[in-house]
């Protein structure tokens, strides 16, 4: 099976969290960052050429990424390519992903004809194996296929792409940009399609100034009875980051035994940069009430119900409860920090108080002193 | 193919057996034995090289070189793969003239690989043994040999006097000139006992290695024959004086010392780097370690991957270890991948790489610093059977 892999970086949605980088560079688990997770089921799934999509704020993931070596996929031919916007359009970015793919025509032609398509994005993360959806793709005979996660519909929170299907997994209703109800399935943005017939959606929609992958290619195509599409109904855990809210208590949730060996289960691990760190230090009057942390930490503090980046110091006497804390933080004496998330290098001075709210908590820039 | 010149580059001698780490070196050889939580020992001499900007390293095998040859792979987490550099893994090999087959002895091993060292056209040679513990910039040892004219230089450092008999002692001049070998002298005469790391001028060492092969009474061993035939034949020698951490880790007590001495707020040995102090190794792509509400973990490393619901006391834990619900772990080694099932407790021991301590099993005892070390050890893979005991001091 020939497959290529490209993955959307997709745009900042998380406020300050990714003002100066795309969802896929955000820090995630501890020492991943989001990228990571659709970068490693790729690789997994024997899939060696990858391109990636990416409008703006492309270096930090760039870096992150590098050659791609840690996933696999540093090789002669095929191998990993950033597809960032051409000069000229540096002022308009793209409006959609098919216009996106229209700008990486000459990524999608390599190779053979025969070559299936895995497009897959940075936030909605999961451990899945894509070679079990290629496998339902061919033997479906549809054009496209459509992943989806049961239970995230609820009515109330928006859905780029629901599905609803009938008793024999069938198609049989679709809705873009919407709350659907509960009885839909969300879309994971992970589709499989073949490379010619993308490549020709792409052509013919653009040329109707159509750009939207969700409505024009899937739910306009499978309306007009033009392309046939068969949804793979994901059953392990699928982790939709699209707003802060979701982003800190999927991260919180990884405490949970159950859901942290769905998503890092041993036999596909999760691949990320090295980053070389001694392994933690817990200190004489450290106490840990559940939680989740990296290498290279120094905890001499009490921490509860918290994921804890790599090289974070926890300082005598400091409380940290249910918060997520990127790298290289520094949580002085006596501190009390509460429902935060604080970004790369912040300080909390001794003896500062930062406490949020479960359901809104405080967020700390980065670089940021408290 | 072309070679780049090389000022210095390195011979990492990597194929003793360590027997006397028992169990724990059965099935792997000494400097692949795991250490401080995420290292092999083999990890210090070979970032120590990285950090003094020594590019080439050549490293000896012999003895149950499969998971060491994997382990070092390409170099690749050392920074050795790029065009200019490597970590060549040289074992002992067939040769048209007889004079090859198992290396027998260190310096054999050299001589055996001549032609390695011959493609960088080196100006010295650092020599360098996989099982020592320490941090050490071999590019100031350089430089002090450089400057001295020396034929060869020796890295020593000062033990007490009653311990001096066990270590090769070199005796000085004021000026650090050596003037005399002896190898574990029985009435030493100073204290400068060699670590083991010595720094050749290659076409000296070279002429040496030639000759020594072509004596049968040899036993072709540095500290035994090629020191002092250097000596005799009046070359000029250094020792130099290293006043760092060092521990020769080749004992089961002295391992065990070795990783109790990287705990507390200001261990003896600090394995966090400064810059061009940090110590690499091959990183197993696991997610962060997770500790439970129920779990107490105090003045301990704990490594990456790890599922910890026990208590954990005064002890270093390795990458991919379970400590069950319940569970005591003290003055204990844990290395990669270990389970500790609940209720178990494993108390002043080693637990070797994969082994198992299933319910209720006890290993070990209370830990009494005056007393004669008794550590309990468990070799690669083994299983304490539930509500079993591994008494003190008992390898299994």
């Amino acid at each position: 099976m020939n497959v290529m892999g490209i993955i959307f970086t997709n745009d900042a949605s998380l406020g300050e969290l990714t003002n100066k980088r795309t969802m896929a560079s955000l820090p995630f688990g501890g020492r991943y960052r989001q990228v990571d997770f659709a970068l490693s089921n790729l690789s997994d799934a024997g899939v060696r050429h990858v391109g990636i999509i990416s409008r703006h704020n492309y270096h930090s993931l760039m870096n992150h990424i590098g050659d791609g070596e840690e996933w696999g996929l540093e090789l002669e031919e095929g191998g990993l390519e950033f597809l960032t916007p051409y000069a000229q359009s540096a002022t308009h970015t793209y409006r959609g992903k098919l216009e996106s793919l229209a700008n990486a025509m000459d990524f999608l032609e390599i190779g053979s004809d025969d070559e299936l398509v895995v497009m897959t994005d940075s936030a909605i993360l999961s451990n899945i194996d894509l070679t079990a959806v290629l496998n339902a793709h061919i033997a479906s005979g549809k054009d496209v296929t459509v992943v989806t996660k049961a239970g995230i519909c609820n009515g109330s929170k928006v859905i780029d792409l629901a599905v609803k299907t009938g008793k024999n997994g069938e198609v049989t209703d679709m809705l873009v940009d919407y709350a659907a109800p509960a009885d839909y399935a969300a879309s994971m943005d992970i589709f499989v399609l073949g490379k010619q017939f993308l490549i020709r959606s792409v052509k013919e929609l653009i040329a109707r100034d159509k750009f939207h992958m969700d409505r024009d290619l899937v739910l306009g195509g499978w309306q007009r009875g033009v392309v046939s599409v068969n949804a793979f109904p994901f059953e392990g855990v699928a982790m939709f980051n699209e707003s802060i809210g979701e982003f800190y208590e999927n991260s919180l949730a990884l405490i949970k035994p159950d859901i942290r060996k769905d998503i890092f289960d041993g036999r596909h691990p999760i691949y990320t940069k090295v980053r070389f760190r001694v392994p933690t230090y817990y200190g004489e009057d450290s106490q840990i009430d559940g939680a989740l942390i990296a290498d290279g930490c120094m905890v001499e503090g009490n921490v509860k119900d918290s994921v804890l980046f790599r090289n974070v110091t926890v300082e005598k006497d400091a409380e940290v409860e249910s918060c997520i804390i990127f790298n290289d933080a520094v949580i002085g004496e006596g501190a009390e920090l509460k429902y935060a998330i604080l970004d790369k290098d912040v300080t909390v001075t001794p003896g500062a108080k930062l406490i949020g709210t479960r359901n809104n908590p405080v967020i700390v820039k980065r670089g940021e002193t408290v | 193919m072309y070679f780049q010149k090389k000022r210095v580059i390195a011979m990492l001698l990597a194929g003793g057996q360590g027997s006397r780490l028992k169990v724990l070196t059965e099935k792997t050889a000494k400097p692949a034995v795991p250490f401080g939580g995420k290292y092999r020992i083999i990890d210090f001499p070979l970032s120590n090289c990285v950090n003094s900007g020594i590019d080439t390293v050549g490293i000896l095998t012999q003895y149950q070189p499969l998971e060491l040859n994997e382990y070092i792979g390409n170099g690749q987490p050392w920074g050795l793969n790029k065009t200019h550099s490597c970590a060549q893994v040289l074992p002992p090999y067939e040769r048209h003239d007889k004079k090859s087959g198992w290396y027998k002895g260190t310096a054999n091993a050299i001589y055996q690989n001549i032609d390695f060292v011959d493609r960088f056209n080196p100006d010295y040679v650092v020599v360098l043994s996989g099982d020592h513990i320490y941090k050490m910039d071999y590019s100031a040892m350089v430089a002090y040999h450089e400057k001295s004219g020396a034929s060869c230089t020796i890295a020593v450092r000062n033990v007490p006097l009653e311990e001096a008999s066990r270590f090769g002692i070199l005796n000085t001049n004021p000026d650090n000139t050596i003037y005399e070998f002896e190898e574990k002298p029985a009435k030493p005469k100073s204290t400068n006992a060699s670590m083991g790391i010595y720094c050749f001028t290659w076409s000296v060492l070279r002429e040496a290695l030639l000759f020594d092969e072509d004596d049968p009474k040899s036993s072709n061993d540095f500290g035994k024959n090629i020191i002092p035939m250097l000596l005799a034949a009046g070359h000029k020698m250094m020792a130099y004086p290293f006043d760092g951490y060092w521990k020769d880790v080749g004992t089961i007590d002295s391992l065990w010392e070795a990783n109790m001495e990287l705990l507390g707020k200001n261990p003896e040995f600090q394995l966090r780097g400064g810059k061009n102090s940090t110590i690499y190794a091959r990183n197993s792509a696991l997610p962060s370690s997770y500790i439970d509400d129920k779990a107490t973990v105090v003045d301990s490393f704990v490594a990456e991957g790890c599922e910890v619901y026990g208590s954990v006391k005064h002890s270093v834990i390795s990458v991919g270890c379970t400590i069950g619900e319940g569970a005591q772990i003290e003055d204990a080694v844990i290395m990669p991948g270990v389970v500790v099932e609940a209720g178990a407790i494993v108390r002043h021991a080693i637990l070797g790489e994969n082994s198992k301590v299933c319910r209720n099993a006890v290993v070990g005892g209370a830990f009494k610093p005056k007393e004669k070390k008794k550590i309990s050890v468990t070799s690669k893979g083994a299983v304490v059977e539930a509500n079993a005991v591994l008494k003190p001091g008992d390898m299994l």
